[in-house]
């Protein structure tokens, strides 16, 4: 009986033992395990977050020529006025906020995105950095010295409608037409006119040569017919502002269309 | 009197100006500065002198930046009142105006009161120094003086003051600084003193036309001349250059009938030596001469791959400064502080942290055949950029550089305007007259080699060509067009040898006119350009027939001189041009470039220089091989 005990204690002793070094290892195993689980939840979080952030963009872009009128629409925007005024712009404006007419409004809205690009020939590139994020696009046009620029504008909208990023997102173009307060300057029609012509002649000789930047993949409208922004795969429309006076109410609605609330 | 002073953000939006006068903001004055000089990587200069000839005012202008808030102050002032305290009033207003300053306010009314103590203070330091050293030092040691005032006192001046700004420094460029125990800046304060000084004596005429050619040298291409030829002044002058040249023809033309025939030995002497055929020749057939049927694309219509981004190493280059650099610089730290440091981000860029990074670029340029002088002006442009900015942590001031140098490099050689000449001759096709480009450049450098591939090029796009032989000085170079036009079969317009080239470009020019050619190809001959006769004619030749664009043809090969054949050429254009369009090189057309392998330094050089894109691409001697400059793999090589 003794004996027996003895056994039993001995046998209990060692299988503690190695219930003890089992234990210890799956200490060390449950250690390892947890570790990788971890990082592979944190993993699962980040791309699931990706991914969703991707399908809910926010940003605005302000693409034109210099002098348009970008950087004072941009402060008109934050802040409803345009301060004492701005020069060529050598740097992006970036910035986050809820549009300044809504702020006053006591409902919650979501923030928008807007980017300033500079319209400087030689600081063009920049614009490649914030398409991929793009909901949407103002073009800003100089209503009032239009003629002048009419081909850097037309050629600078015909690098803009066909870069790959807008045609395959489709990403909707607002054609504002700045500085309409003043009498001189030409009516929204007349611009959109002017613009598509201007673009057709581009996309005769263009389509002849591919640029070394292999940017524009793209060929714009349909063989054979004039061209016009309605044969875009993405949505261009007009708008008539004044940047200065703050009377920018078409651009605002056109942003708060893109960015849901 | 200091005429207005702004301040802005990098972004464009003003933030605060104060104007002597109460005349309309000259803010189209700094739209020019910011268009023409800065953002053409010159923001290391001292200065920028424009003179507007509507208004007959010349000005000069004045900037710094505070690179970590992206804040420009700007000062204006007559070009004529050299005002010495700008400098020092431009660092003191950075100061005071960063301690004001916060990211979201966009209006500074209080900032008026602190301004125009300073301005009073500046200007009673001044006079001060003004008065105080009275030992007139005349002459040549005088000039001198002047001269590295303006060129590197001022650079030095701002510098300093840069770093001494924390310290609640009071006037920088004070004489009188021993007195605090700055001992080390009494060198340069006795050089600024002396300097201001003789600004502020009677004799200051006379320095001010070396300060005006200092100026002119400090830029490759000062832009303030060539507004200044506008103006009516020099209007007179123009004319008397072309009734010298004009006789001067008249007397080599004399001179070269009166040439006799060499005899060699015993063989009678040839009777006749020129066996050109003086008549406008359509194509003709000659049974030897094949006709050029399809090269096959020419490379400007072949894509070329987009490559990645890429990374340079810097850190392979070794870091330490020479023996000599009397600056301290870190050339080995521990691991455990390099990490720390790179965990933290380091305080402000100081010119000490730049100095070896941007040394290093410099060198890899100019090891790639960038001139000695525009990598210089390059990196310092970047370290006014890049000063006294906070760096971020785990970021490298290597990497800050290399990112810096990536940009400015981006910005330069990306054209200012389109390149697109095919719809330029689509233009000129609906107004009915035609496309006419003048292909100017030294001697040997290719210009009718690639006029064909142009030609080539052109043919293949539908474009209807006419050449014309403007070449009438070198042996050959008619034939050599003739033989290019009927192996491409198109029209040649020539009128043989010894004839003025202006008059064969005009009447050319008529002949395309009548036949409804799109383009006209203009060859002309190579000359040196500091061979003021040759320069004088070309500009005729350009002012006369008003081309649509002027090409500059130069290789790829060169060195230091293509900067001076580039701003000579331009000058020379911008100097004898009668009307009052200026014409200057439009583009420029780069040969030769199969024999550079990765030394594609030129292009850079050229581009920076003159401001204008580089066209085309001649990279071998067939007739397809003329390519675009593709940018990205430019920088690539310039910076690998």
């Amino acid at each position: 009986m003794a004996a027996d005990a003895e056994e039993e204690q001995v046998l209990l002793v060692s299988s503690l033992r190695q219930w003890d070094s089992w234990k210890q290892l799956q200490r060390e195993e449950v250690a390892l395990f947890s570790t990788f689980a971890v990082l592979f939840v944190t993993m699962v979080f980040f791309y699931v977050g990706k991914v969703l952030k991707r399908k809910v963009s926010n940003t605005i872009l302000l693409v034109g020529l210099s002098d348009a009128g970008k950087t004072t629409l941009f402060y008109q925007l934050r802040d409803g006025s345009a301060h004492q005024g701005s020069v060529t712009s050598m740097e992006p404006n970036d910035d986050e906020f809820i549009l300044h007419s809504e702020s006053t409004k006591k409902v919650k809205i979501k923030p928008v995105h807007i980017v300033d690009v500079p319209g400087h020939a030689r600081l063009r590139p920049k614009l490649d950095d914030f398409l991929p994020k793009t909901c949407g696009l103002v073009f800003v046009v100089d209503a009032l010295d239009f003629m002048p620029h009419l081909r850097s504008a037309a050629e600078y909208l015909y690098e803009v409608l066909t870069k790959t990023v807008v045609a395959r997102k489709k990403i909707p173009v607002l054609l504002a037409c700045n500085k309409m307060d003043k009498i001189t300057a030409h009516s929204t029609d007349f611009i959109r006119k002017q613009l598509e012509k201007e673009i057709n002649k581009l996309r005769l000789t263009r389509s002849a040569i591919s640029s070394a930047d292999v940017t524009s993949e793209i060929s714009l409208g349909v063989e054979g017919e004039p061209f016009k922004f309605s044969q875009c795969v993405n949505q261009v429309s007009t708008a008539e502002m004044s940047a200065l006076n703050g009377q920018v109410e078409e651009v605002e609605r056109f942003i708060r269309e893109q960015v849901k609330p | 009197m200091l005429e207005q002073l702004l301040i802005f953000t990098r972004g464009g939006l003003l933030l605060w100006t104060w104007q002597e006068l109460a005349n309309s903001l000259k803010r189209s004055l700094v739209n020019v500065l910011i268009r023409s000089w800065l953002l053409e990587e010159r923001a290391g200069d001292s200065c920028f002198q424009y003179a507007d000839a509507a208004v007959a005012a010349a000005y000069t202008l004045k900037w710094r930046f505070h690179n970590q808030l992206g804040l420009v102050f700007v000062a204006v002032y007559q070009k004529l009142l050299h005002l010495l305290y700008v400098d020092e009033l431009l660092e003191n207003v950075m100061r005071e105006f960063c301690l004001v300053y916060s990211p979201r306010q966009t209006n500074f009314p209080d900032f008026d009161d602190t301004f125009r103590q300073l301005l009073k203070e500046a200007e009673a330091n001044s006079k001060r120094k003004g008065v105080a050293q009275q030992n007139p030092r005349k002459g040549l040691e005088g000039k001198r003086h002047v001269m590295r005032f303006e060129g590197k006192g001022v650079k030095s001046a701002g510098k300093e003051s840069n770093e001494k700004t924390s310290s609640g420094g009071d006037d920088e460029a004070d004489g009188e600084a021993d007195s605090k125990g700055k001992t080390f800046r009494n060198g340069d304060g006795g050089k600024n003193a002396n300097g201001s000084h003789l600004s502020g004596s009677s004799s200051y005429n006379d320095d001010n036309d070396s300060l005006m050619s200092r100026n002119s040298h400090e830029t490759a291409f000062d832009v303030s001349r060539l507004q200044l030829r506008n103006s009516k002044g020099h209007g007179k002058k123009g004319t008397t250059p072309l009734d010298a040249q004009n006789s001067s023809s008249k007397e080599d033309v004399g001179k070269k009938k009166a040439k006799k025939n060499r005899v060699w030995g015993d063989a009678p002497p040839p009777s006749k030596l020129d066996f050109t055929q003086p008549r406008y020749e359509a194509v003709q057939g000659e049974p030897n001469v094949a006709v050029v049927a399809d090269q096959g694309l020419s490379l400007m219509d072949k894509d070329e791959e987009d490559e990645d981004d890429f990374q340079v190493d810097l850190e392979e280059y070794n870091f330490t400064a020479k023996g000599d650099d009397e600056k301290k610089v870190p050339t080995k730290m521990g691991w455990l502080s390099s990490l720390v440091q790179s965990v933290a981000g380091k305080a402000a860029l100081e010119k000490v942290d730049l100095e070896p990074g941007l040394k290093v670029l410099r060198d890899q340029l100019m090891t790639k055949n960038v001139a000695a002088d525009v990598a210089a002006k390059l990196c310092d442009s970047i370290a006014a950029s890049l000063l006294g900015k906070k760096q971020g942590s785990f970021t490298r001031i290597s990497s800050t550089v290399q990112a810096a140098m990536e940009g400015a490099l981006l910005r330069i050689l990306t054209p200012k305007c389109s390149v697109d000449i095919l719809h330029d001759i689509h233009q000129a096709k609906e107004q009915g007259r035609p496309y006419v480009i003048v292909f100017v450049g030294v001697n040997g450098v290719g210009k009718s080699t690639n006029l064909a591939k142009v030609a080539y090029w052109l043919v293949q796009h539908d474009v209807s060509v006419m050449m014309a032989a403007c070449d009438t000085f070198r042996s050959g170079a008619v034939e050599q067009l003739r033989t290019h036009a009927r192996r491409l079969q198109i029209p040649i317009f020539d009128k043989g040898y010894e004839k003025d080239p202006a008059m064969v470009a005009k009447e050319a020019i008529h002949e395309a006119l009548r036949s409804k050619q799109d383009v006209l190809l203009v060859d002309t001959a190579g000359r040196m350009q500091d061979n003021e006769p040759l320069m004088r004619a070309l500009s005729k030749l350009i002012n006369m027939n008003e081309p649509d664009m002027v090409l500059f043809v130069g290789e790829a090969l060169v060195g230091n001189n293509g900067v001076d054949q580039l701003t000579k050429f331009n000058q020379k254009l911008a100097d004898l041009s009668t009307t009052a369009n200026l014409r200057l090189i439009d583009g420029i057309l780069l040969t030769k470039f199969d024999t550079i392998d990765d030394k594609v330094g030129a292009a850079l050089s050229m581009v920076y220089v003159s401001g204008v894109p580089v066209m085309f691409v001649g990279c071998g001697q067939t007739y397809t091989d003329l390519k675009k400059l593709n940018v990205k793999s430019l920088v690539k090589s310039l910076l690998v």
